[in-house]
């Protein structure tokens, strides 16, 4: 009876733990790429015109950076208490390969862009519309991923 | 939990279950959603576009906020983290909503007898009050909230308000999923 309650204690609490887990990572990822949107709104003249993108980026950046950080961390503790899952999960990897892309592509190409004194204009919308299609696609192999559980 | 016997009591009263399993399923079997909540792609990429919209919408309203506050985005005035952001804002979130009602209606049985999402609900309603009350004051007169040497409180009031409101729409919207 007492190791009964001992398990469903365990189980509960990390049960609780996956549940604040996933919070925290749709929370963080809705932070970081809303972060990186607005950069991206700025290259593609679709909002926030009177300020540089370098400026935008600048105020942004530590936002976007803090964000990524709990995403990753939350997301490895989601695929650790399920590796076994995720390891057969046709959709996983992709998104894996697409977050690593998207992840570098942030920090080298678009960054470079944002920060660049006059980049061309046609650069900007081209490099913005890359890093919005890359982040969203993200979201949705997240949600698909977790549909073919 | 208190607030889970008060919510267990409110549906012993008479009539009340009946009315609401039985609106709740009308609404869901109503053709379209069955199909909808049936179909192995359209209930997920609905759900991807509705956070999608959560994040991009969501990161606009946080940017606002940080600015009406006086946090972040100094260079830029108000005016212009307001106006140019707004029609973005008012698509984005009317896309986000119609995505959710959609998800929440195709399994309306289900959502009827949960807290959270009926929680959820009242807090949307807060924020169309917080809209009335504000705008007026402070999103449609941004160029006054400009010329102030200090940023007004009531653009503060706002802002927190703004804050902690989506943070309960987010945090609801997680519960509805854990509740059984």
């Amino acid at each position: 009876m007492l190791l009964q309650n001992a398990i469903a204690d365990a189980l509960n609490s990390t049960e609780w733990v996956f549940a604040l887990a996933e919070c925290v990572h749709i929370g963080a990822f809705a932070v970081g790429i809303g972060s990186i949107a607005l950069v991206d709104f700025r290259m593609l003249n679709l909002g926030l015109r009177r300020e540089k993108a370098a400026r935008i980026l600048r105020y942004t950046e530590p936002w976007t950076v803090f964000a990524l950080v709990f995403v990753v961390f939350s997301g490895l503790a989601l695929f650790l208490s399920q590796a076994y899952i995720y390891r057969a999960n046709p959709i996983f990897p992709i998104k894996m390969y697409l977050l690593a892309a998207a992840l570098i592509y942030n920090f080298t190409v678009h960054r470079k862009v944002a920060t660049m004194e006059n980049p061309s204009p046609l650069m900007s919308k081209l490099v913005a519309t890359v890093s919005l299609l890359l982040w969203v696609s993200i979201v949705f192999g997240g949600i698909f991923t977790g549909f073919l559980v | 939990m208190g607030v889970d016997r008060v919510w267990r009591d409110f549906h012993r009263v008479p009539g009340i279950e009946a009315i609401r399993v039985n609106i709740a399923h009308s609404i869901q079997s109503i053709g379209f959603l069955t199909d909808f909540s049936e179909s192995v792609l359209a209930y997920p990429i609905v759900l991807s576009i509705h956070l999608t919209c959560i994040a991009l919408f969501g990161g606009m309203i946080l940017a606002t906020d940080l600015r009406l506050l006086g946090l972040s985005f100094k260079s830029l005035t108000i005016t212009e983290m307001v106006t140019s952001l707004r029609p973005w804002k008012h698509a984005g979130g009317t896309i986000m909503v119609a995505m959710g009602l959609v998800l929440a209606a195709s399994e309306a049985e289900k959502y009827a007898l949960n807290p959270f999402f009926w929680a959820k609900m009242v807090i949307l309603g807060l924020i169309g009050v917080h809209a009335l009350i504000f705008r007026p004051i402070v999103y449609k007169k941004t160029e006054e909230l400009d010329r102030c040497p200090v940023i007004p409180t009531r653009a503060k009031v706002a802002a927190i308000l703004s804050l902690v409101l989506w943070t309960g729409m987010f945090v609801m919207g997680r519960l509805i999923a854990y509740w059984d």
